[in-house]
């Protein structure tokens, strides 16, 4: 029953600014087993981790002309797991020579009441879906081949269709800003997995 | 499960000469100290651009005694449990919510172990002034309210006499679920409340 070791001061969120570097392509169903079979040989040799997770898209209108977005996500195959809160802000209009979309990102794990206390902030649930699929790690490198299902009836994450014949393939970073060495390995890591899937730099904004 | 009370300071004493009492007693019961702790809390309030917004408060908490997490509390509503990186998103709203800094309350004081219980007798400041005393009084071994209610109360006036505190509301409606630390920080919330909305404690004169 010692004092906790770590500090005797309580450790408040510090200002380093975490940049999540992003590529993103699509596969359509047929080809997802020759993309996994490639990703098992070339990824760090770990189990094979399937996930099923729900997301809810959260925003909070003010007299600023976009609303805050906050994205809550929970996992509903293994459901002792804390939840995820993540704010992702606008891509940096950086050089063109930037293989990958950067932004700012906070990443926070939450106790299962974040729905409600969202609410009771003032923010409004926009949309949710599900998110089935595969996750492999390559060193920092995060692959993610997921499918995403939409909702029929809100809060009922049983009764889901997909959205499309296709599987989402994302390679994602999340490391402190400034890193965009960060950048060229995952252009690298993207060019093994050509032809199979074309990962490239996918602003938001220009699908709007 | 624990729970946090205050004792008033004793008439004519400044709250340092309450605090040492206080410790002189636990230490002659035998209690060990046990390292420093702190409990703090930031008020913050919706900002006028939020649309459809009452002006609610919201408090963010921190405890040396969980001391990677953040707590995030409404007054009668739910509250939080995040990690320390809560702090940074709250920079990020702050178009939205404002931090009322001149509101940030601490606690902060020793923290003595005596058998299976665990105290922690702080100072309660709000800027420079010291306004009052927190108790925080812990049985470690029980996580169910009902079963070691009247154990804590026993010991806790054992060394507070008269000031021991009455039942928290935290458990008004749970005796039988399972504590936990959010349960603490609701008790620390009501506490730096009411040590707010008290006048300022009158600093002993020269004898």
């Amino acid at each position: 029953m010692e004092a906790p070791p770590v500090t005797m001061m309580p450790v408040t969120g510090g200002t380093v600014n975490m940049m999540e570097y992003l590529l993103q392509g699509s596969v359509l169903d047929q080809s997802l087993e020759s993309l996994l079979h490639r990703l098992r040989g070339l990824c760090d040799n770990m189990e094979p981790e399937t996930f099923l997770d729900h997301e809810m898209v959260f925003l909070l209108k003010g007299q600023q002309a976009s609303p805050f977005v906050l994205r809550a996500r929970r996992s509903i195959d293994k459901s002792s797991m804390p939840w995820h809160l993540r704010y992702l802000g606008q891509p940096e209009i950086g050089d063109k020579n930037r293989h990958a979309l950067v932004r700012n990102c906070v990443d926070i794990a939450t106790s299962d009441n974040l729905t409600d206390f969202l609410v009771e902030m003032g923010f409004r649930m926009d949309h949710e879906f599900v998110a089935k699929g595969h996750m492999f790690r390559k060193g920092i490198m995060k692959i993610v081949v997921y499918k995403i299902f939409r909702i029929l009836m809100p809060g009922n994450t049983d009764n889901i269709e997909p959205l499309s014949l296709s599987y989402l393939v994302e390679l994602n970073v999340v490391a402190p800003a400034g890193q965009d060495v960060v950048s060229d390995e995952m252009r690298n890591f993207a060019e093994q997995l050509k032809p199979l899937v074309h990962l490239e730099k996918i602003d938001p904004k220009r699908l709007m | 499960m624990g729970m946090a009370g205050e004792v008033p300071v004793a008439e004519g004493k400044s709250v340092q000469q309450t605090v040492e009492m206080l410790t002189r007693k636990l230490e002659l019961l035998g209690a060990e100290k046990q390292g420093t702790f702190c409990v703090d809390c930031e008020t913050y309030h919706t900002a006028a651009s939020t649309m459809g917004q009452t002006g609610k408060l919201m408090y963010v908490m921190h405890n040396s005694e969980y001391p990677l997490s953040c707590f995030a509390l409404f007054e009668n509503g739910p509250c939080l449990i995040a990690d320390a990186y809560f702090d940074t998103l709250m920079v990020k709203l702050k178009g939205f919510f404002q931090n009322a800094k001149a509101n940030k309350i601490e606690s902060r004081g020793t923290r003595y172990q005596y058998c299976d219980f665990l105290v922690k007798v702080g100072t309660v400041t709000m800027g420079p002034s010291a306004r009052g005393i927190s108790v925080e009084v812990e049985y470690c071994p029980c996580v169910i309210a009902n079963d070691c209610w009247n154990l804590l109360m026993e010991f806790m006036q054992s060394f507070m006499g008269n000031h021991a505190p009455g039942v928290p509301s935290v458990f008004g409606t749970k005796h039988d679920s399972i504590y936990s630390p959010a349960d603490t920080m609701v008790q620390y919330m009501e506490l730096f409340n009411k040590i707010r909305k008290q006048q300022q404690v009158p600093v002993a004169g020269i004898r």
